[in-house]
């Protein structure tokens, strides 16, 4: 009879988010960027899921705590949960209850777009533009927070760039060069793997970042469209893009790239074997930097570690400069509570937050300031800096903001299986194909 | 018996437990009844889609039914540990003339410790890079060729999560086990040893007949616990890898809180619902006709 507590726990979420739902108010003009009257001064929330102790809430908390100083009576209140799934449920509770804050994050998901359709959200482009500053952010940077259709209703405060970093040493002793495309890469975990060495160490328990490297053949294969089509069911892994993808795949898995067992290691684990010099390979983000091309980096490693981007594959329609250069998760602004008060402090921030941000030492989203590159970092630091100055036009959306959640969800699940060889590539495009038509047309109408 | 004033005071203290019984239990049950006819993803507008989410979950989900019968091999494999063990230790024990106390205590421990550091405490033994404590264990007593990535391993995974779990609540049943069985009348034991029964009919002839309630209640409460498990596989393998280890509960709560699916989230509760109510009726149906029998 326990079991009727979880059931009844669960419904009980429902219930309230029902109850909440009748009686929710009617969402304000989403186009409505300069809102009229007095700045009345009060405390305002930001749902985020970004590291608690991170560069971005420490200097939101500084430019609160100023807008403080002018406005008394203003409080910014940030509650943050990093990890990420445990914030999208939040999320979507509160949004289901209509008791979002006045800011939160999210990224470009169908789950957002279905509140933008709504009009939940204010047009951040329109808002970026009325506070004039819309020019200075880096074309990429607004792309990744964009629809499909274009419009922009998310702010990005990060700019990163995700690089496959690896330990020339170890390369060396298998007997391996950098790759040159992506078809080389399982011939290379064989290699490394015949020399004794974990060719690739990956984080498999938080799913999203096996799923970056499903995302990488179709980018070369088909370009970004790929996936846009794919969600909807306009595409599907059995065509030609899809199907390499797959097949691609299955082999890293047949060559054993990732380590054992990697699919209930962590965070942690996976960082821990490339920085002990005991995985050859590593495929992490410029938010890492700090950890990679620094003096903190072990120095028994720390000599023979660099970085390629995205290879390149035969036939390739994306430049070798397009890759995955994600902008973080974005912050969107609840048209039901946008007031003067709260245009009036993004104003305030805004502005002023890219130059602290890029005094931390990361690459801001705009391209007025300049990062200033820590003390103790290697040389390393500023070549994966100055990558960010030289990239293409298009880039690799991580699927995982793509796809519908319930479609994602599978296609993590059934990624770990092909990849450990559970399941054959055939066995995966049928399931996923099936999984995509059954649920797209839920959130593509 | 009572007057009838005092009958009346007695049910007016009743009342309230049973409105909050109703405000907590009866009212979410029926309200998850009604949620599991309509088609609702929390923002969008709730479509009405009769038994479609049914017969969804019947015939079109393998993903339930490979939960359904993941969630009874962790029911068989939590209660052969909890009750199995639980019998044998609190059989044991009474047998011990010293030290009883610290025996049950360290058995109890694991009951005591949140579930979470559980979870974290077992991914490091099931590691096999770097080489985690069972797998070096193994290495060590010469079964190396048994070593391999137990959480990872599609046909391991779900013995591997189910483990901690009934280790978790083996002492809990110990020491109920034990409290019935040391109420066990010496009269009768003695009487049969006079009567040259041997220890097995002793067992089965005298101690286990007299503990039968106790073990029925055990077994319910073994049981619900066991159908309810969720935290422990959440935490160590999200139901991974693929659905090898995803259990009733936790698909139900992905449907809900990840897919965004509260109509079908809904469906699948309510089979869970029916699913206990069955499993206890089940129980109390085999246990009560072994004991007329």
């Amino acid at each position: 009879m326990k079991k009727q507590f979880r059931a009844a726990a669960v419904i009980a979420a429902a219930a309230l988010a029902l109850t909440a739902c009748g009686g929710g108010g009617d969402a304000a003009d989403p186009a409505n960027v300069s809102p009229t009257g007095e700045i009345k001064p009060r405390e305002i929330s930001w749902l985020l899921s970004r590291p608690a102790d991170g560069a971005v809430i420490n200097i939101m908390k500084k430019l609160a705590d100023d807008y403080a100083q002018e406005h008394p009576g203003f409080e910014l209140n940030l509650i943050t949960t990093p990890d990420r799934p445990s914030y999208i449920q939040k999320l979507e509770t509160l949004a289901a209850a209509n008791k979002l804050p006045e800011l939160f994050d999210t990224d470009a998901t169908p789950f957002a777009r279905q509140l933008a359709q709504q009009g939940k959200m204010v047009d951040a482009e329109k808002l970026l533009k009325s506070l004039e500053i819309y020019d200075d952010y880096r074309p990429g940077a607004l792309d990744y927070q964009r629809f499909d259709d274009g419009s922009l209703f998310m702010i990005p405060f990060q700019f990163e760039l995700e690089f496959i970093w690896y330990n020339k040493a170890l390369l060396e002793e298998a007997g391996v060069s950098v790759p040159t495309s992506l078809d080389d890469i399982p011939a290379m975990c064989t290699a490394l793997r015949n020399a004794g060495i974990t060719p690739i160490a990956i984080d498999g328990q938080d799913q999203w970042p096996l799923e970056r490297y499903v995302a990488y053949q179709a980018f070369r294969e088909a370009g970004p469209e790929f996936v846009q089509k794919l969600k909807k069911g306009e595409a599907s892994f059995a065509d030609p893009a899809g199907q390499k993808t797959v097949e691609w795949m299955a082999e890293l898995g047949k060559a054993k790239c990732f380590q054992d067992g990697f699919s209930a290691q962590g965070y942690s684990d996976a960082q821990n074997q490339f920085t002990s010099g005991q995985a050859a390979m590593y495929n992490i983000g410029t938010w890492e930097l700090p950890s990679l091309a620094t003096d903190k980096l072990n120095p028994e490693v720390r000599d023979d570690i660099d970085f390629f981007t995205l290879p390149t594959t035969e036939g390739s329609v994306t430049a070798a400069n397009e890759f995955v250069s994600p902008s973080g998760i974005g912050m969107a602004v609840n048209s039901k509570t946008y007031d003067p008060l709260v245009s009036d402090f993004l104003k305030f921030a805004l502005e002023k937050y890219p130059s602290e941000y890029a005094a931390t030492g990361a690459l801001s989203p705009t391209t007025n300031v300049q990062t200033s590159i820590p003390a103790n970092a290697t040389p390393l630091y500023n070549r994966a800096l100055e990558t960010a100055n030289g990239l293409g036009d298009q880039q690799a959306m991580p699927w995982d903001t793509q796809l519908d959640p319930t479609t994602n969800g599978r296609l993590q699940q059934e990624l770990v299986l092909l990849v450990q060889g559970n399941i054959t590539p055939e066995q995966f495009t049928t399931t996923m194909d099936a999984t995509i038509k059954q649920n797209a047309p839920k959130f593509f109408k | 018996m009572l007057p009838n004033r005092s009958k009346t005071s007695v049910l007016v203290f009743l009342l309230p437990p049973l409105l909050l019984y109703c405000a907590a239990v009866l009212f979410p049950i029926l309200q998850s009844l009604f949620l599991s006819f309509f088609s609702w993803n929390g923002i969008s507008e709730m479509e009405f889609v009769g038994f479609a989410n049914y017969v969804r979950m019947l015939t079109a989900d393998d993903i339930f039914w490979r939960s359904f019968f993941n969630a009874l091999l962790y029911l068989a494999i939590c209660l052969v540990l909890q009750l199995g063990g639980a019998l044998v230790v609190a059989s044991l024990l009474t047998s011990l003339r010293r030290g009883r106390e610290l025996i049950k205590t360290l058995y109890l421990l694991p009951a005591v410790i949140s579930t979470v550091a559980i979870a974290f405490l077992f991914v490091p033994i099931y590691s096999i890079e770097p080489v985690g404590l069972l797998n070096q264990l193994l290495h060590w007593i010469g079964l190396g060729n048994l070593e391999r990535a137990w959480l990872s391993d599609v046909n391991t995974v779900l013995a591997a999560v189910s483990a901690p779990e009934g280790w978790r609540f083996t002492g809990l049943y110990m020491l109920i086990i034990y409290a019935a069985l040391i109420a066990v009348p010496k009269e009768l034991e003695e009487a049969a040893v006079l009567d040259g029964a041997s220890k097995w009919t002793l067992f089965t002839k005298i101690r286990f007949p007299y503990i039968r309630p106790v073990w029925i209640t055990t077994t319910i409460m073994a049981t619900t616990y066991g159908l309810r498990g969720f935290d422990i596989p959440y935490l160590m393998t999200n139901g991974g890898p693929g659905q090898s280890s995803e259990l009733l509960t936790t698909y139900m709560y992905k449907t809900a809180f990840t897919s965004t699916d509260f109509g079908y989230a809904s469906t699948i509760s309510v089979f869970i619902v029916i699913e206990c109510l069955v499993a206890v009726g089940l129980i109390l149906f085999l246990l009560k006709r072994k004991a007329d029998a």
